[in-house]
This record gives C-alpha cells, structure tokens and sequence, in this order.
C-alpha cells in the first residue's frame, strides 16, 4: 500500500473516501460541526503519522475508528469543546424503514431525538449512532467498539431503554394523539 | 422488566438479527409475555425513530478546504515541534553557560533562566494534570 510508504497523494484518496463517514461519526460524538470536523482531521493526521501500525491486509475503516474515537473520548473528557450543539444535523435515509402505528415522523421529531442523543452516556450514544445512522450489523459493532456479540445486544438495550426513556413523554403524547 | 428475553432476542427480533424460525419462535414468546410485548413496542418505537435517520451531509463547500486543512495541521505541527525544541535548546544552553561561567548578571542569563522556569514550571503543570486525569479518567481502560 502505497500510502503506508509516506505517498501522500494515496493519504489524500483514503482521506476523500472516507472522510464524509468521519466527520459523522465525530458529530455523533461531540455534537458539534466544527468540532467534528476538527476532530475527523486531527484523526487523520493521527493515522498518518501510525501508518506503520495498520495492517494492510485488514480494512482501513475499523482501524481508523479506533483512532477517531478515542480522540472523540478524548476531547469530550477534556471539557474543550465548544459547548453547543449543532441543530438541524439529521435528514430521513433515502429509503426510511417503514413505520410502525405511533411513530409519525415530524421535523421536531428528528431534533428531538438529537438533543436527546446528547442525554445518553458517550457509550450508549456511540451504539445506537452506529446502529440505527450508520446501519452497523451486529458483527460489525462487535469489531468496531471490540466486544462481544453479546454485549452489543445489551449495551443496545440500555442504550434505547435510556433513550426511550428520555423521549417517554413525546412518545405517549402522539400515541395520545393519534388515538384522538 | 422481569423477563430476560428482550436483552438479547429482544435485541435480534427488532434488529432483523433473527432467523425467520428464531423469529416465530420469538413473536410465540410476545404473544404470552406481556413484559417483552411492551418492551417491543417501546424499544421497536426507539428503532423505528432513530433508523429512519442519517446524519446530513454538509455542503460541497465544507468538504472543498478539508484535505487542505489537514496538509496545513502537519505542517503547523512539524512547526511546533521544532520551535519547541529550539526553546528548549536555547533554555538550557542559557543555564548551561550561567553554570560554566555565572560572572555578572546580565539580560540573556536573565532571559534563559526566566525561559527555564517557565518551561519547567508548564511541565510540571502538564506532569500535575496528567496524574490528575489518570486518577479521575472514566476511560482509563481504553487503550488509546
């Protein structure tokens, strides 16, 4: 692999191809746009520099995550971000699942289920962002944050009964609506 | 929640992670437990919500400058470093020479030894907090 060897225009192509899916996974972590862009860069710089570490033979993806989320962690640990999270961040997939009876999908629907992303522990925000926006299988969030299958159910159960919990009130009041 | 099901077939059920007999198998269980079917529908409303959503993508003009902004954080890097290790360099000639030869007190044995307890003075504040977070870090067993 040639970028391993230093050539900094194969850096700059894995840095074109990946770099969208990044800078979402840093926003996932710190809310933030201009922090999450600040971060998926530094990662890259970070993993430009650890080359020597990556096994070519593996994927680059998980590799990198490992160096992006840390530096996720590591920025939020450190009480140094801007304090403020970004609105208007997440849009309907283009093909959306359907729609079980209760959930009608409204814009305040969507902000609120960001600002209560941001409610949940740093650990439980990651799964369900790589779950439900990232569409990770289960042994791709096993390989990702290294745990087990099993534990990838359970934190995803806590983490949506935290989440459920959060947004209780907003559930009950359109399931009231509706039945109005 | 009395019932341990949901934890883990609960899980697989709403996340399509079930074979279509594990599936039936499940959904027997939902229609006699009353806790798992609540739960379901709790859980399955989270999943229905948060699945249908993706993270926007920013504009065109937020992605033009970002390689660039890379290149340039490297580059400001590398400059760091060396001015870095110039002052440290310079610092302890500076103290380096004061002991070899103390003499007359004069302006850059002045200016080396304030540049030595400042440099000094940052790492041990650096030294500080780093015991500190190590103590108090939630995610001191993540490798980093």
């Amino acid at each position: 692999m040639a970028w391993k060897k230093g050539d900094a225009r194969a850096f700059e192509e894995i840095v074109n191809m990946t770099m969208k899916n990044a800078y979402a996974i840093a926003l996932g972590f710190v809310g933030n746009v201009e922090d999450a862009r600040d971060l998926s860069q530094e990662a890259f710089m970070a993993a430009h520099r650890g080359r020597e570490s990556f096994d070519t033979d593996r994927p680059f993806f998980p590799w990198f995550y490992r160096i992006l989320r840390n530096r996720c962690l590591n920025f939020i640990r450190s009480r140094s971000s801007r304090g403020e999270i970004s609105m208007d961040v997440l849009v309907e997939k283009e093909c959306p699942r359907p729609q079980p009876d209760g959930v009608l999908m409204k814009k305040e629907d969507s902000e609120a289920l960001w600002k209560a992303l941001f409610g949940l522990s740093e650990e439980h925000r990651e799964i369900i962002v790589l779950r439900s926006f990232h569409d990770l299988s289960y042994r791709e969030l096993s390989e990702a944050l290294d745990i087990s299958e099993g534990t990838v159910m359970s934190r995803l159960f806590y983490a949506r009964k935290a989440l459920y919990d959060i947004l209780r009130d907003r559930f009950e009041r359109r399931c009231a609506e509706k039945d109005e | 929640m009395d019932c341990n099901r949901m934890e883990h077939d609960g899980m697989r059920y709403i996340d399509g992670e079930m074979t279509p007999e594990q599936a039936i198998e499940f959904e027997r269980h939902l229609a006699d437990c009353r806790t798992c079917r609540r739960s379901i529908g709790e859980l399955g409303r989270i999943d229905a919500l948060a699945g249908r959503m993706r993270i926007r993508d920013p504009m065109d003009s937020f992605w033009e400058g970002y390689w660039k902004s890379i290149y340039r954080r490297g580059e400001r890097r590398t400059a760091w470093i060396l001015v870095i290790a110039g002052v440290i360099a310079t610092a302890l000639f500076g103290l380096v020479e004061i002991g070899r030869n103390f003499g007359p007190v004069t302006f850059v044995k002045v200016s080396a030894a304030v540049l030595a307890a400042g440099l000094l003075l940052l790492l041990l504040s650096v030294v500080r907090e780093r015991i500190h977070q190590k103590k108090t870090d939630r995610y001191r067993d993540i490798i980093r």
